[in-house]
């Protein structure tokens, strides 16, 4: 459970105040009786060099609806019509868990660097989504290693060295994952960036460990909170993806900072998919694995 | 149709016309004689502003200006003149008037002369008889009296005590005036700008009580002496320092201490104040109060003003003055073992010279050179990055106010004011080891404003006053400027360059203002206003709340100047040989071209970029009524005020182009003020606030997203993976808070050892009952241990429980 001083984007400036006002017990449960929408369809799907395309269908639910596995089968949207195109195969998904649904992939088509592939939705009850993007090209990174940090004596932050290509338009994402440790790759925190402001530089960049969503793992309550520790070892995929992709993960980033900071406010998503919430998106990666000592 | 450059001609030449054609006209009227001159205090010299002063013989009269200058020109007689303020003796001095008179007043000070003083007060129907409406005047002593969050005399926030004033909470910076936005008050002291009137976010003003002689508030009515500000005008005077003898008085408070110095230069000719105030909670911010490894170890935070002002008597007919504001705050954090560090500091600073001259008894002049600054910046670095951020706004300004009392039916003000606005937008850089990127070059922005005004309160009969005026403005950004032309994708398709000086939009508007009493009897009087006025400068806000980040930026070619206007209309009574004043109000505002960010913009989209261009604009309107009864007499007194308001907007491109209730709309907001002078030693005070809940946005639905998915894990789980969870919004401010309400008392106590040294506790407790008033609401979501369940709940955080505070005061 989240305090109010770990909730990513609260300002230092609060700690401040904290101290102000000498106590910090000021905060408490409350109901808050909110509409219930309609129900919106959620698309994410993507596609990558060598491999099929992946599209999870599922609806919005009612905001503070409980959610169990069995419930959340509830908002898996079964029986769709979903097609990916590549302009000349279409290709009609198939569900690998036909009782679920939810999860919807190819058969035909495999993603190749340059294309650009369209999505349609159909679902059971008639409602549509439309969407397309392109693969772009791979960018590998120059190096990415280690470095403990500050007298820490064994735990650190992950680095790496970036020559951004000299043509305006590239974005990027960071994924890792810590072999027999992570069950899949995790995105830290501002893991997306353009290079509107670093094109054709080259230039050192610097992670923490992410973590996954409610987790209660120990290392992510303790002190290694953040950070590597010596001996992990550490595959980071690196991801060239579109602008429309990193316009959608940015808004979804700033979403989650923005609830609880008191200066923040409401950060709507930025779908690329019409009809729906949410992203389908192509990207190309490469994968560097960095063991730390 | 005139050129830009024709047209600027124009508006220097109408401006030249208007002054000189007014200032020959000044012929002295046949058979009639003007009594003019200064009202100040005996003891220390100040001089009064507002004071009344009437001739007792024909019931009429005038107030001093804001240099404590009257003038009254009447028919030849002998006459009783009557001199009045709030907390003084009144004066009776009889003349002969067969030619002009120079009358200069020292008031008394009630409290210096004995125990049993009745204090006839200001002449106490002037709620009734001036045309002003929605016009606050302060009394600053009072204000002391009042309770303290945490011991420090907070002007701005004694402000939000009266109708139509609404506090933006704790925690923001702003305060609300019948609806409009925290940036359409204009905040003066000493005639110049402050931009950003407060300290910690908000919870303190900059205005150092001890420094400040008036504050004066006018929410409707604006007359056409002030201008470029849509909703208000706070007015505030500094002491200008004893010319008899030295003083010396300062406190130290829960976590701020204060100290001034006071005296003659040269005894009754020239005098100095010098003011400052610094907290001391960084000295709280590190061991031993803060432990190794807890969370506020590494922070550092204070902050700092400093009130200074000079004043000279040249000749009887001269007067020079010169004062300057300088504050800072300054936040810092250094990181243990994260390499992070950041310093954040951000303040105000203004000047102000300003020369009074007589030209004759009737017509009074005030010239200043005004240079106000507002600057922010951010500085952080780890390792081998470096980040760093400044924005801020620059105002060098030069106006000439004249003041001519052709008759005593006439009181006219005209004038004209220009200011040479800087803009620095966000400016930031950032390296990353050698890199340094690229974040284009440092931007400022230029513009022009001018104003030329006349203005003149009219007594047209005993019954019926107006105060008529015009205002005409006049707003050129100028080059150097380079406007990024956005494609469809909102990426830059192409510039436009201009060179420095070069004319890129210009405005050029008329503002009528317009204000009226009636008298009905002798206790009651009907008033009501119209005015327009335009605001040029605009503050868009990322946040939720108003910040020191916020930045300034000037109307453009796609920026349209903001348009108000303001109806309203009101009724004043007075009980009981004016003990009880009572007042109902009523207005309706009408606001075009206000500006927001659109929705879902990013702090970066910024950069490399003109601001404007993530600009949306729309419009907006407020209405509703102010009741205020107050009792001014006696030892119990104080005021009951209460405000039903309405404020909504309406943007095309904000929710859905839908209407929505505007971040200030507070449908209820009650003030209750009340002191209670015990004895000659201890005073008591309680304030009693409420107010509904701020509205805000709230998510409706909710949404999972896999982000990175291992399908082999998937399958294993039967297609659950640990999914982030992502909010669907509702209608924007379709939500409301829990209604705000507290109660603050304090008690101070006098201590006079000698005639020379004075003292005083003041013992207050903020939020008495411990109300849990909102801040903020926030989201957590967990997974239920018992059922296994994912839950969200909502969280409301809120800032300050029962405070108690201290504050010692001295004064010899």
């Amino acid at each position: 459970m989240k305090s109010l001083k770990n909730i990513p984007g609260i300002p230092l400036v609060l700690s401040v105040l904290f101290v102000l006002v000498l106590a910090s017990g000021c905060e408490r449960d409350i109901t808050v009786d909110l509409p219930n929408p309609e129900q919106e369809l959620v698309v994410e799907g993507y596609i990558n060099p060598g491999g099929p395309a992946y599209v999870f269908i599922s609806r919005t639910a009612e905001f503070f609806a409980p959610v169990d596995s069995a419930s959340l089968a509830g908002y898996a949207e079964k029986n769709a019509l979903v097609v990916v195109s590549d302009g000349i195969i279409s290709d009609t998904l198939i569900a690998p868990l036909p009782d679920l649904g939810y999860l919807y992939v190819s058969t035909l088509l495999t993603g190749e660097v340059g294309k650009t592939y369209s999505l349609y939705i159909r679902t059971a009850d008639g409602k549509e989504a439309t969407s397309s993007s392109t693969i772009m090209p791979p960018v590998a990174l120059d190096s990415v290693w280690f470095k403990v940090q500050g007298d820490l004596d064994s735990l650190g932050w992950m680095w790496a060295r970036l020559s951004d290509p000299g043509t305006p338009g590239n974005a990027y994402r960071w994924f890792a994952k810590r072999t027999n440790k992570d069950d899949d790759f995790i995105t830290p925190s501002g893991s997306v960036f353009e290079d509107k402001f670093f094109n054709g530089l080259s230039f050192d960049l610097v992670y923490n460990r992410g973590e996954l969503p409610n987790s209660t793992a120990e290392e992510d309550e303790n002190e290694e909170d953040g950070y590597y520790k010596k001996g992990d070892t550490v595959v980071v995929k690196f991801a060239s993806i579109t602008k429309e992709s990193f316009d959608f993960w940015r808004a979804a980033e700033t979403q989650s900072s923005s609830n609880g900071n008191p200066f923040g406010s409401a950060a709507p998503l930025k779908s690329n998919v019409q009809g729906a919430i949410g992203i389908w998106e192509g990207f190309s990666y490469t994968l560097d694995t960095v063991i730390a000592q | 149709m005139f050129s830009p450059s024709l047209r600027l001609k124009t508006f220097w030449l109408l401006a030249f016309f208007l002054i000189t054609t007014i200032s020959i006209s000044f012929a002295q009227p046949k058979g009639k004689h003007t009594v003019s001159g200064y009202v100040k205090d005996q003891n220390t010299g100040e001089y009064l502003i507002g004071a009344n002063v009437y001739i007792k013989e024909l019931l009429k009269g005038t107030s001093t200006n804001q240099y404590g200058f009257y003038s009254i020109t009447v028919e030849d007689g002998n006459y009783q003149l009557v001199i009045s303020f709030l907390g003084y003796k009144e004066q009776v001095i009889p003349i002969e008037l067969n030619k002009d008179i120079r009358q200069n007043i020292s008031l008394v000070d009630a409290a210096y002369i004995t125990k049993e003083v009745v204090i006839t007060g200001e002449k106490e129907d002037k709620n009734i008889q001036s045309t002003q409406m929605g016009r606050v005047e302060m009394d600053v002593e009072k204000i002391k009296s009042l309770p303290a969050f945490m011991g420090e005399v907070d002007i701005l926030k004694t402000i939000q005590l009266m109708p139509g004033v609404q506090s933006a909470g704790e925690g923001n910076a702003g305060y609300y005036v019948r609806g409009g936005g925290p940036d359409q008050n204009l905040v003066l002291l000493d005639e110049a700008v402050v931009y950003n009137a407060s300290h910690l976010f908000g919870f303190f003003s900059v205005f150092n009580a001890d420094a400040v002689k008036n504050v004066s508030l006018i929410k409707g009515g604006m007359p056409a002496q002030y201008g470029g500000r849509l909703a208000s005008v706070l007015d505030i005077s500094m002491k200008e320092g004893n010319s008899k003898e030295y003083h010396m008085q300062g406190g130290i408070g829960f976590i701020a201490s204060r100290f001034t110095i006071e005296g003659p230069i040269k005894k009754d000719t020239a005098s100095f104040i010098i003011s400052a105030r610094r907290t001391f909670i960084d000295l709280f911010l590190r061991e031993p109060f803060v432990k190794k490894g807890s969370s506020a170890e590494g922070n550092s935070y204070f902050f700092y003003d400093l009130n200074t002002k000079i004043n000279y008597r040249l000749s009887d007919k001269d007067r020079l003055f010169i004062s300057g504001y300088f504050g800072r705050d300054v936040f810092s954090f250094r990181g243990r073992d994260s390499g992070f560090g950041v310093k954040v500091p951000w303040g105000n600073a203004t000047g102000s010279a300003r020369w009074n001259h007589l030209f004759n008894d009737r017509l009074f002049m005030n010239t200043a050179l005004i240079f106000s600054d507002y600057k922010f910046s951010f500085e952080a670095e780890q390792e081998q990055f470096e980040f760093k951020l400044f924005s801020g706004i620059q105002d060098w300004n030069a106006k000439v106010d004249f003041n001519y009392f052709p008759s005593i039916l006439h009181n006219v003000r005209f004038g004209v004011n220009y200011t040479y606005h800087i803009f620095t937008p966000s400016n930031v850089s950032a390296r990353s080891g050698e890199t340094e990127f690229d974040l284009g070059e440092i931007v400022k922005l230029y513009s022009h404003e001018g104003a030329v005004y006349v203005n003149d309160e009219w007594d047209i009969s005993e019954k019926l006053a107006v105060n008529v005026g015009v205002r005409y403005t006049h707003f050129n950004q100028v080059g150097p400027f380079t406007r990024y032309i956005l494609n469809e994708k909102r990426e830059v398709s192409d510039t436009i360059e201009y060179k420095s000086g070069q004319s890129i939009q210009m405005y050029n508007n008329i503002e009528p203002r317009l204000s009226g009493k009636y008298v009905l009897g002798k206790t009651s009087s009907v008033k009501a206003s119209v005015t327009q006025n335009y605001q040029y400068i605009h503050l868009a806000s990322l946040s939720s709340v108003s910040l020191p980040t916020d930045v300034w930026v000037p109307s453009s070619t796609l920026v349209k100047p903001q348009i108000g206007w303001q109806y309203a209309l009101g009724y004043f009574r007075n009980f009981k040989d004016n003990l009880w004043e009572t007042s109902i109000e009523v207005y309706y505002k009408d606001m075009k071209n206000q500006v927001e960010y659109r929705e879902g913009a990013q702090p970066d989209e910024d950069i490399k970029n003109n601001q404007d261009n993530n600009f949306v604009f729309g419009e907006g309107w407020s209405y509703g009524a102010e009741f205020f009864v107050k009792k001014t007499k006696g030892r119990w007194n104080g005021w009951v005020g209460y405000t039903l308001a309405w404020t909504e907007r309406k943007f095309v491109d904000l929710n859905d182009g839908k209407i929505y209730p505007a971040k200030y709309d507070r449908r209820h907001d009650v003030s209750i003020v009340l002191t209670y002078e015990l004895n000659k030693k201890w005073t008591f005070g309680a304030t009693w606030v409420y107010a509904t809940g701020n509205s805000l946005t709230l998510p409706e639905s909710r949404l999972f997203l896999n982000g990175p998915v291992d399908l082999a894990q998937l399958f294993a789980n039967g297609g659950s993976t640990s999914g982030q969870i992502y909010y669907g919004y509702g209608d924007r401010n379709s939500y409301r808070q829990i209604p705000y309400h507290r109660l603050d008392i304090s008690a101070t106590l006098k201590v006079q050892k000698n005639k020379k040294f004075e003292s005083s506790w003041n013992f207050s407790v903020f939020n008495v009952y411990n109300r849990y008033n909102p801040y903020f609401i926030y989201f957590d979501d967990f997974i239920d241990e018992e059922t296994g369940e994912f839950r969200l709940q909502a969280k409301q955080v809120s800032l300050f429980p029962i405070i108690p505070s201290v504050t010692y005061n001295f004064k010899f």
